[in-house]
């Protein structure tokens, strides 16, 4: 099945965020495709997220939901069709303007990211170094400004008393927390998550997963997050799309898909690949 | 050979895990016809035929080096009268032979400093990470393999005609050569690290600068702090023997000293550096310890206690050693670049200098005498080596506390093995050319001693390091000892033997090359001789040969290593 079951802009006034005719889309896939050698990934994904949406990006291991994720970072570049974030390209930019779009393109990765041997207030930090000119080494190096805002950050993470705590003696759940306020410096627009949960226990993964969504209730901006939870996926997204063998096979509001239509995705994966 | 020529970057130590064993459908399983264990394991052909050809090298180099017990005999008879000689020993004005000390730790930590400096670019750019040209990786790695492959004397003996006699020329011939060891280590450090933290900076729109410094870099800080230390060390060693080229430090007054048949103060100089390298690899012992302890996630989550405002961290002890210790560690730096004489009149003629001795170098001349000389150094190095290996097998054994219970006799063993490692090679090859004449049997002579502290040191640990268990178990079957070293000991420390002997000889082979400067034999006299009398063509061929060759026994060294293990 390479068609998606319902190919919509579902109505974002359930996620609170203004209607898709006000503003400009947060993202455009248009006939993405892109191949690896022989392999191709991805093939004719077409996609509009709304600033605000907070998107579940579900499917089996191998999907292409990371790919596809990249691609939206610039850190792939698609064999065919385009991208389009916050009204950039990302493929087509250049390096300097690549730069600057990913100032307000956040990123969360499963596997945190983080610089272990260093505190979490200076992860934090590095968060901004996008909008700095010259390399910074030690918390002192930074701004008060931005110093100031990384203790704020890191108090809305829940994670103000860890602040001068190295990174590497954290729990993982704290872990992704850090890298979230990391991502909050930056004042993305949008934020990317590649699977940042598939590394923790199920409370802990429920708790980074409600902080991003509060966070991006307050502050407003998009989230597109690939999940193996779907159970996770639906308490906290308010649009899911599943990709399958690269293709789009399913984009709906969480509140009209079920757990058991979303478990079927991965069954059906798997059936195919025994 | 205890200091100068440390610099090989793979610790031949590790075993490497599962090299004899095929990989997941490499090969079909044959059809078993006989019970599981019923057949004698196969024993390759590089197992047999690599020792063998290592024996091979070694009868011949006996035979070539002239080694017969009665010279032998004789020799030992000859370094003893000459050691009579140098009792008791003195120090001459100790303020001058103090100067000369400070000066050679200067020479180091301005050489080793510069090399870091420079090998953190250099590492960034060979590293398999970079993004960069492939023309300015395959250059950085070129830079680094040519640099590690010529030793520092070398470098001095040249730099001594571009800049002149003194410190500078000495610092630099430091400096150069130690790029070759820190920053093929810290490439090595780099591309170990998870792509990660790199991956999730470039995300946040970071330069490739910043992203370098704050992933990169910070990450290793750890490794390449450790990495300087331990170079620093062998770098102080290295710079002791400079003034035998006229490169700075306290060398030059042993070299006076010797040449002027004034044993007494050779003998005080000799104690003088032995002091000095035993005082700083405890000092170097001790900041490694304390990195270590830092590097340790669990020794010390809370990097900073608050300070007066959330976002201001504050000092605790642990912060203001570790700042105390970077700024001192740049005002030594900054000190030392100081005390090397660095003249910028003399930079214009420096350069004049360079321009001849390059284009002097053009073309290279390979002659028989060149190609005789490296021979001869292959041949003492490997000879050495064998020596060397076994008698610091038996030594390893005997100060083991685990395999031979008699406390004094392993503590006296590595007293003995401690101070024949603060001499430097060269400084035994001087011993012994003023002993028993010029020639290849001073030079060997000179490497085995130094050959068997250094394989003494390494099998030792090695040895420490087994799994006690199995011998225990041996033990309680009733085996004698020597059955519980053959069957308990020996199938564990088989690889780290293997691993550490061929380390060994590639030191040697290094220090060899540089041991004719003062007649032990070698190719050294001749590249000194080349270089005094303005024969750059040959200088040229010399260094080409002495390159190809270190880089080619490496490789063989590091085949060998992955058939045998």
């Amino acid at each position: 099945m390479t068609t998606p079951e319902r190919i919509q802009d579902p109505d974002t006034s359930s996620a609170g965020a203004p209607t898709p005719s006000a503003i400009a889309s947060s993202l455009v896939l248009q006939n993405l495709g892109i191949s690896f050698g022989s392999k191709q990934v991805l093939r004719d994904v077409n996609l509009d997220v709304q600033p605000g949406q907070f998107v579940a990006l579900v499917g089996p291991s191998g999907a292409g939901k990371s790919t596809l994720l990249r691609l939206v970072n610039g850190s792939h570049r698609p064999t065919n069709g385009t991208v389009s974030v916050l009204g950039v390209n990302p493929s087509t930019c250049g390096r300097r303007n690549l730069q600057r779009l990913r100032t307000r393109v956040g990123f969360v990765f499963q596997q945190f990211g983080l610089v272990g041997r260093l505190s979490a207030m200076e992860n934090v930090l590095m968060g901004t170094l996008g909008s700095l000119r010259m390399p910074r080494y030690g918390i002192s190096t930074y701004p008060k400004t931005l110093r100031e805002k990384a203790v704020a950050n890191l108090e809305r993470v829940g994670l103000l008393d860890q602040r001068f705590q190295r990174c590497d003696t954290l729990s993982g759940g704290q872990q992704q927390r850090v890298a979230i306020a990391r991502t909050l410096m930056q004042d993305a627009e949008i934020v990317l998550a590649d699977e940042p949960v598939a590394s923790l226990d199920p409370s802990a993964s429920l708790a980074v997963l409600n902080t991003l969504k509060r966070l991006s209730a307050e502050d407003g901006f998009t989230v597109i997050c690939s999940l193996h939870q779907v159970d996770l996926a639906l308490q906290v997204s308010d649009r899911v799309v599943a990709v399958r063998n690269g293709s789009l096979i399913l984009d709906t509001r969480t509140s009209d898909t079920s757990e058991e239509a979303l478990r079927a995705i991965y069954e059906e994966a798997k059936g195919t690949r025994s | 050979m205890s200091g100068t020529t440390r610099q090989i970057v793979e610790d031949p130590r590790t075993p490497r895990p599962g090299s004899r064993e095929p990989r997941d459908g490499q090969r079909p399983a044959a059809p078993r016809t006989s019970p599981p264990g019923s057949k004698r394991p196969r024993v390759s052909a590089a197992t047999l035929g690599i020792p063998l050809a290592y024996l091979a090298v070694t009868v011949f180099g006996v035979w070539w080096i002239d080694i017969r017990p009665a010279a032998v005999a004789a020799g030992f008879g000859d370094i003893a009268r000459l050691l009579e000689r140098m009792v008791p020993p003195t120090t001459g004005p100790v303020s001058d032979l103090l100067t000369l000390a400070l000066e050679t730790l200067w020479i180091a930590i301005a050489g080793t400093g510069l090399a870091t400096i420079a090998s953190v670019f250099l590492a960034a750019a060979a590293s398999r990470h970079f993004t960069g040209p492939k023309l300015v990786r395959w250059l950085a790695q070129g830079i680094i393999i040519v640099t590690r492959a010529v030793p520092s004397l070398i470098f001095a003996i040249l730099f001594v005609r571009i800049f002149g006699l003194g410190p500078l020329a000495g610092g630099l011939a430091i400096a150069v050569h130690s790029i070759g060891m820190i920053g093929k280590m810290m490439a090595d450090v780099f591309e170990e690290q998870s792509p990660s933290p790199r991956e999730a900076i470039a995300s946040v729109g970071a330069s490739r600068l910043q992203n370098f410094v704050s992933t990169t870099l910070t990450r290793a800080l750890p490794a390449v702090t450790s990495l300087v230390i331990y170079r620093l060390d062998i770098n102080v060693r290295a710079s002791a023997v400079l003034g035998l080229v006229g490169a700075g430090g306290i060398g030059v007054a042993l070299q006076t000293a010797i040449g002027s048949l004034n044993y007494r103060r050779a003998a005080g100089i000799i104690l003088v550096i032995v002091a000095l390298l035993l005082i700083l690899e405890l000092v170097a012992y001790l900041v490694q310890r304390a990195v270590a302890e830092h590097a340790d996630e669990h020794t010390q989550s809370q990097l900073h206690v608050a300070g007066s405002t959330p976002a201001a961290p504050g000092w605790n002890r642990s912060r203001v050693l570790r700042s105390a210790a970077a700024v001192s560690a740049v005002i030594l730096f900054l000190y030392s670049l100081s005390q090397l004489s660095l003249n910028l009149s003399r930079l214009g003629q420096a350069w004049n200098n360079a321009l001849a001795l390059l284009s002097g170098f053009v073309p290279p001349v390979f002659t028989e005498e060149i190609l005789l000389g490296i021979f001869e150094s292959v041949i003492m190095a490997f000879t050495a080596t064998f020596f060397g290996v076994l008698v610091g097998l038996v030594i390893a054994v005997l100060s083991t506390r685990h395999l031979v219970r008699f406390e004094p006799l392993s503590l006296a063993l590595r007293g003995i093995v401690v101070f024949m490692r603060g001499i430097p090679d060269i400084v035994y090859a001087l011993i012994f050319v003023a002993a028993l004449g010029l020639g290849p049997f001073a030079g060997f002579l000179a490497l085995s001693i130094s050959c068997t502290a250094l394989a003494s040191k390494f099998f030792t640990d090695s040895l420490q390091n087994i799994d006690p268990a199995p011998l225990r178990a041996l033990e309680a079957t009733g085996a004698g000892r020597i059955q519980v070293f053959v069957s308990g000991v020996w199938p564990q420390f088989v690889p780290s033997f293997i691993g550490n002997s061929l380390f060994t000889s590639d030191l040697a082979l290094r220090e060899s090359a540089v041991l004719g400067i003062v007649g032990a034999g070698g190719i050294g006299f001749l590249l000194d001789e080349s270089v005094a009398t303005l024969h750059y063509q040959q200088t040229a061929g010399i260094l080409i040969g002495l390159i190809v060759v270190v880089v080619a026994l490496e490789s063989v060294a590091r085949w060998a290593r992955r058939k045998v293990i």
